[in-house]
């Protein structure tokens, strides 16, 4: 109960950040959100069902270069260019998803990365869909159904992010609280024997990846017309590392930690950069701090300091 | 009548025959040990049972219908459960929330994606009554990777246990205990089997062990049975004492 009490909490506040925040912080926000919904989407696979994959921005490619392909060509509103790409993505998913649990551990890992790199390699080569080297530029924020056009302002951008993010959250704290989700702890601590209990563990990993990379997708749908553009590095095995990174830091296994993982990493990012080129490095370094010192990651240490009831 | 049959099963690894042609059966409240020495083919049998391995010749049915071919989870899903030679829990969950986990994959909607107060109840219900079948309701609420190895080796069986599988099958379940860590394991065990409800294959190779619960025994050696009686004349058979007993008596 106490939980549900600090997400409506986060809810307001984040609800209520346009009145007080400026422009600049506003845009930081809508990023950090977008990339917290897709570090929450990889905590699925890498913290409840200990499947390391270091190719999530395959997830997030394909849902920016779907929406981003139908709001250039098509006229179809923004909710459904959503859609549209968090389902493509999923379907793509049950395919790699099945691929990819032919094997386990760090086969598994770099089967996830060399899809992630085909996907890299595809959009590079695809010039008529991807724009090639150059990707999509200029695309819109079209206006919603109904003409409704809330959706192309800033603050109503926001609030979409904000609700996809909210409604992400919810989907998989009821995923993994669930029966569902007590399979994949199975898996994530001992796969052979969650399989010799009768469980069909390879349906259930394909199950994550799909819905991982729904959700992924998703977030990749939101950035594009948010950024105005979609191209390589949003598939770059750099961006994958990038996202695991966040997962680490915020804590995996605990949903909110990755979506706060998003926000350290953007933070650190936009204040180190005003100062160096070189902050990637500086970023290292804090990662590193983490791995060896504070593996539980940031939302853990946080609530540790929390009363023990509203842990619970 | 006969719950479990194996006919002719056989395994080779290239030119080793791990099992030659066994053929046994296992009745409806029967408890049967597979006994031998180390090597005897006792454990690659339960992997051919449960489709951990794939046999190279030969066919285990059960209830009448063929095993063969069927993947792990599958066969598990007919009714057999088994437990592992070296533990297998789930270690940073608790003993409770290990049972529970076994228990929901007997029921039907133990894949549902949301909710699940129901399935969880259900589950959890069937494990406790394993858990305290075994004597663990104390420990319920440790984490199962903290438990006494005792403790973990019955942790397991009720495992399988709250699944109400219609055959149990036990790998070596006094494996890795001290002298009186298996004596407090078998006389948990025995009452368990008491009732002759359960049907029960164990694989085992402590004499006393499998003397204390089992009603019938098969004796594999270098991968083929060479004896398949009650404990008795098992104890007495000039083959069996050769292969394996040395004068135990």
């Amino acid at each position: 109960m106490g939980n549900w009490r600090l997400f409506f909490l986060a809810a307001i506040v984040l609800a209520a950040a346009p009145l007080g925040l400026p422009l600049f912080a506003m845009t930081l926000l809508t990023e950090a959100l977008i990339l917290g919904l897709l570090a929450m989407s990889l905590d699925l696979m890498v913290g409840y069902t200990r499947m390391i994959s270091f190719g999530h921005a395959a997830a997030y490619g394909l849902g920016a270069y779907t929406c981003g392909f139908l709001a250039l060509h098509t006229a179809m509103p923004l909710p459904f260019s959503l859609l549209a790409a968090a389902l493509l993505a999923g379907v793509v998913a049950i395919g790699v998803g099945w691929v990819c649990t032919m094997a386990t551990g760090i086969s598994f890992s770099m089967l996830t990365l060399a899809f992630a790199q085909l996907l890299y390699a595809l959009a590079f080569k695809w010039t008529s869909v991807t724009g090639a080297s150059d990707g999509l530029a200029g695309i819109p924020r079209r206006a919603g159904p109904f003409g409704m056009t809330v959706l192309e302002t800033r603050n109503g951008y926001y609030y979409l992010v904000l609700a996809s993010m909210l409604g992400g959250f919810a989907l998989c704290r009821s995923l993994v609280n669930s029966p569902f989700g007590a399979v994949l702890r199975g898996i994530r601590e001992n796969e052979a024997k969650t399989l010799s209990l009768g469980y069909n563990t390879r349906l259930y990993k394909i199950s994550v990846v799909t819905i991982s990379f729904a959700l992924g997708g998703l977030a990749g749908a939101l950035y594009a017309p948010f950024a105005g553009f979609a191209n390589t590095d949003l598939l770059f095995w750099l961006f994958s590392g990038q996202v695991l990174i966040m997962v680490i830091v915020g804590g995996q296994g605990t949903l909110v930690g990755p979506i706060l993982g998003a926000a350290f990493f953007m933070l650190v990012e936009h204040v180190l950069s005003a100062y160096t080129d070189a902050w990637a490095l500086f970023f290292g370094l804090i990662f590193i701090g983490f791995v060896m010192f504070a593996l539980e990651g940031i939302w853990r240490i946080l609530t540790s300091r929390l009363p023990a009831r509203s842990r619970a | 009548m006969a719950l479990l049959e194996l006919d002719n099963l056989t395994k080779r690894y290239g030119g080793l025959v791990a099992v030659n042609r066994v053929t046994m059966r296992v009745d409806v409240g029967e408890v049967r040990a597979v006994i031998g020495p180390n090597g005897a083919g006792k454990t690659s049998l339960f992997h051919l049972i449960t489709g951990v391995v794939r046999a190279t010749e030969g066919d285990v049915r059960f209830n009448g219908r063929s095993l063969n071919g069927l993947s792990p989870y599958r066969i598990c899903q007919a009714g057999l459960s088994r437990t592992f030679q070296l533990t297998a829990l789930f270690p940073e969950m608790t003993a409770r929330e290990n049972t529970r986990l076994s228990a929901q994959a007997r029921l039907a909607r133990r894949w549902q994606p949301y909710g699940g107060g129901s399935v969880f109840a259900e589950a959890a219900r069937r494990g406790d009554e394993a858990l305290e079948r075994l004597g663990l309701t104390d420990v319920a609420r440790r984490p199962a990777g903290l438990l006494s190895h005792g403790d973990q080796r019955l942790l397991e069986v009720a495992m399988a246990l709250a699944q109400r599988p219609r055959i149990l099958l036990l790998d070596e379940p006094t494996q890795g205990l001290s002298v009186e860590e298996t004596l407090s394991a078998v006389e948990t065990l025995s009452g368990l089997l008491a009732d002759g409800q359960l049907t029960v294959l164990l694989v085992e190779h402590d004499m006393e062990v499998v003397f204390r619960l089992a009603r019938k025994i098969t004796v594999l050696h270098r991968g083929s049975v060479i004896a398949d009686d009650v404990p008795e004349v098992v104890k007495a058979d000039a083959n069996v004492q050769a292969a394996y007993l040395g004068g135990y008596t």
